[in-house]
């Protein structure tokens, strides 16, 4: 974090290769944010620069209140949710029910121990499972999923990154896991 | 305390954000509503199934476009730049200004209005002008 400041601190006074390794730094972070909320790589690609370009513009406007992560996760929020909303006017049309194959593929990785899971080509399958499930929840919890999941941010980072209560991020998060969980009831046939 | 909470509450323990006391309470519940514990078990798979995600790298040359285009856009004269956001806020500005004109130019001729409806009802007042319009002598009468 500390270093953080001070990099933005140089690049304010003009050391462009300040911003540079800020880019090496965050790229991945930004980028899978992106690719979580979206779901489509070449989308997530496009904000992905667009938020730098943000950055670049606008890291005069940065006073170190927050954490520089709190307000690089706030610009990639509001980024995402400026896309959402001029796509609500283009169809785009993700698939989101998942086929029998990847029922049982889900099930199966499930129901093993984490070690036998690890191998390369079954994560990657299982990451498209993963983001189909992503891809059928509306935008908030899409959102606040990601935050919590698989950024594995605090309650505290995420009230403020996206401007609610701490009440609120208990509520929601909650709310979006019922909503994966009715998703993925095919695990849990007994209920 | 109803299951709908602790279910809540639930959420909230497996993301190590809740209080003392609530856990304690939690653990308790726990131990006598299936339900719930079942609900643990659901929760912890869809944090385990986040936690198998691989993650993915931006498309190729990710830095390499993007410095480009902060050297391009730094080429670039300073109005193209502000032109998006220009012609993004043109109509907001626009309508501000037809407000704030409509509400100038009503206080004006309200405040006309008013003034010559006050002296008519104070004074009977009599202008004597010459031939050419110029005014001679203006008579204040007594008030209405």
């Amino acid at each position: 974090m500390e270093e953080d400041f001070k990099l933005v601190a140089r690049f304010k006074k003009g050391d462009q290769q300040a911003f540079e390794l800020l880019v090496r730094k965050h790229k991945m972070t930004v980028f899978n944010t992106i690719y979580s909320i979206m779901g489509n790589i070449q989308e997530a690609d496009d904000i992905a620069q667009e938020v730098f370009l943000k950055v670049y513009t606008k890291a005069g406007s940065f006073r170190g209140e927050s954490s520089f992560s709190t307000w690089l996760y706030r610009i990639v929020v509001n980024s995402c949710l400026d896309e959402l909303r001029k796509r609500k006017n283009r169809i785009i049309s993700y698939e989101t029910e998942f086929s029998q194959e990847e029922k049982l593929k889900l099930k199966d990785v499930l129901a093993s121990k984490e070690e036998d899971v690890s191998e390369e080509l079954r994560r990657k399958e299982l990451e498209d499972i993963i983001q189909k499930g992503m891809n059928s929840l509306p935008e908030k919890d899409r959102i606040i999923l990601t935050l919590k999941e698989i950024e594995g941010l605090s309650y505290s980072e995420i009230s403020q990154i996206m401007k609610i209560s701490l009440g609120k991020v208990k509520i929601w998060l909650f709310r979006a896991r019922q909503k994966l969980k009715e998703k993925l009831s095919f695990l849990y046939p007994e209920e | 305390m109803s299951c709908k909470r602790f279910k809540i509450l639930l959420s909230a323990y497996l993301d190590q954000e809740i209080g003392k006391d609530e856990e304690e309470e939690l653990l308790e519940h726990l131990k006598t509503c299936s339900g719930c514990a079942r609900e643990l078990e659901y929760l912890k798979d869809i944090k385990r199934i986040f936690l198998l995600r691989e993650k993915k790298e931006p498309e190729e040359f990710f830095e390499t476009r993007l410095f480009t285009r902060i050297k391009d856009r730094e080429k670039q004269p300073i109005w193209q730049v502000y032109l998006p956001a220009f012609k993004k806020s043109i109509f907001v500005v626009l309508i501000f200004f037809f407000l704030i004109v409509g509400f100038l130019n009503y206080k004006k001729f309200f405040y006309q209005r008013r003034t010559e409806v006050i002296s008519d009802l104070l004074t009977d007042t009599q202008v004597e002008e010459n031939f050419e319009g110029e005014v001679l002598a203006i008579y204040y009468g007594p008030p209405r």
